[in-house]
């Protein structure tokens, strides 16, 4: 098995205000998967799509092998998931969540959860409903890492925590898939945190992928160039145009962002009478702001 | 996995399982207090008999009460969380709904049972006058039947979304309007009545709370 999740040409809509459309993902086994998109782009609708949690209209889901929602169960068993709100039940006490949650998983390994305890200083007596916002973080993630998951399947997990409680969690869930080997799919909007941990990267906006690839390729791929004398219109040229800023004239050039650069375009330049000043790299967030800028501008 | 629903559903209605324990218990306590002469007059018998009659409507009451309260609180807090929880946990949701609605109809054991004992201990110390019979056994029986059914009812509703709650609501109230058209029409029909009718007599589903709910009878 290649891929621990598929997608294919996956539709759902939620009445006529937004809809999933033509959804083909592919999360490579053992990938930690990067799920970016701004809010409202459909991130949490594809995560219960995936999880079973909603029906797609068209289009066929597979996770670990399964298909979704028919062998749900079977998924879940295997998928340790953390939405995006918390979903425990507020009057439970942490102690009682964890027996509750433990009796549902077969591969619950309760030495983990007592690991896991230690290392977020979570307080056992103290009812859901009275932990912070970090607490329940850390909470959501032990009951996920707890399960001993072959998946595991994050939904904004570090938003809105502060940056001691993100750095436990993104800790805690390295180490883990280090063991294991697990594949992760995490979403956020947080693009800088992906960025250090994630090897694969896929971008939704408004209700659809609009890139999928390794995240070495995303970052390296996207760049900003500095360019003086180049012609009003360019022709073929072997790297895709993302923006083209020509408000800065004389001397400083017009500032150009590219996908799919390497080295040798260089040349490029020299015969459209151009010259190429400065190439600089753009980190995710820069890169993640130009493909949703692009994707979003009218075509011609 | 049953002990973990069993325990969660506990907590969450141990309030409604303590006081329903206190209320069946003392139900037909109270209902037979008239039942002290030594030796009753027919007045005495006829009082009794109407006494007893005058408390049924509280055990079919409280029969639904308990139905409504348990079911509710089943699924209150998935509700909140918008079944969030339950749906992304390894099982079905049949098995989830099913192992709800066992451990709901397994609190609902202790008020029926307090009702039998309630009614067993009433009937035990009371003086019933010749020619009346004790029914301790088919009270508690047809409470614990009302009980489940109400429970199994409201249980339904309350699993559902607000927009399956919508849905029986509006055909309540086109039942309503259909009532009104025919009316302006001219026309004698009660659908209502008739549909209220086919519910609670035999072989309706809520048979089981009307008639006589008599502790002691002829």
């Amino acid at each position: 098995m290649s891929n621990v999740i598929e997608t294919r040409s996956v539709r759902y809509h939620v009445g006529k205000s937004f809809e999933i459309r033509d959804l083909s993902l592919n999360v490579p086994a053992g990938s930690i998967y990067g799920f970016l998109g701004p809010n409202g782009s459909g991130k949490t609708t594809t995560i219960g799509l995936l999880m079973g949690l909603l029906r797609a209209h068209e289009g066929t889901i597979t996770v670990l092998g399964q298909p979704v929602p028919g062998a749900a169960p079977r998924v879940l068993a295997r998928t340790g998931f953390v939405p995006e709100r918390p979903h425990l039940y507020p009057t439970l006490t942490v102690e009682e969540v964890l027996r509750y949650h433990a009796a549902f998983y077969t591969t619950w390994d309760w030495r983990r959860a007592d690991e896991l305890f230690g290392r977020f200083e979570l307080d056992r007596s103290l009812r859901i409903g009275g932990l912070s916002k970090g607490e329940t973080g850390k909470l959501m993630m032990l009951l996920a890492l707890a399960q001993n998951p072959d998946l595991l399947v994050l939904d904004e997990p570090t938003d809105g925590l502060d940056p001691v409680v993100r750095r436990a969690l993104v800790i805690a869930l390295l180490d883990y898939v280090s063991q294991r080997d697990a594949a992760v799919f995490i979403s956020s909007h947080l693009v800088h945190e992906l960025e250090r941990i994630c090897d694969w990267v896929g971008v939704m906006d408004n209700g659809r992928l609009v890139a999928e690839m390794p995240m070495q390729t995303f970052k390296s791929g996207i760049k900003r160039l500095r360019v003086t004398g180049a012609p009003a219109l360019v022709e073929d040229p072997p790297f895709v145009l993302l923006s083209r800023d020509t408000g800065e004239t004389l001397g400083a050039g017009e500032v150009w962002v590219v996908r799919g650069w390497q080295t040798p375009m260089q040349q490029y330049f020299d015969g459209i009478g151009a010259s190429l000043r400065e190439v600089m790299d753009l980190d995710l967030e820069e890169g993640f702001v130009e493909l949703l800028r692009t994707f979003r501008a009218p075509q011609a | 996995m049953f002990q973990v629903i069993l325990y969660t559903q506990w907590k969450w209605s141990r309030v409604v399982v303590v006081l329903s324990v206190v209320v069946g218990f003392a139900l037909p306590i109270l209902s037979v207090q008239p039942a002290g002469a030594s030796e009753p007059t027919r007045y005495d018998v006829q009082y009794l008999l109407q006494t007893i009659q005058s408390w049924s409507v509280w055990y079919a009451a409280f029969a639904t009460g308990l139905g409504l309260l348990l079911a509710t609180t089943a699924w209150a807090h998935d509700h909140r969380g918008r079944h969030v929880y339950a749906l992304s946990l390894p099982l079905p949701r049949w098995h989830y709904a099913l192992l709800r609605f066992t451990a709901g109809a397994v609190l609902m054991a202790a008020p029926i049972v307090a009702l039998w004992i309630g009614a067993l201990l009433a009937t035990a110390t009371a003086q019933i006058p010749p020619g009346l019979q004790a029914y301790p056994n088919a009270l508690a029986l047809r409470f614990a039947l009302a009980a489940l059914t109400a429970y199994a009812v409201f249980f339904a509703i309350s699993s559902g979304t607000t927009r399956t709650a919508g849905y029986v609501l509006s055909i309540i109230a086109a039942l309503f309007v259909a009532q009104l058209l025919l009316g302006a029409a001219g026309l004698s029909e009660n659908i209502i009545h008739v549909l209220f009718d086919r519910v609670i007599t035999w072989p309706g589903p809520l048979e089981i709370f009307t008639g006589r709910w008599m502790l002691i009878d002829v």
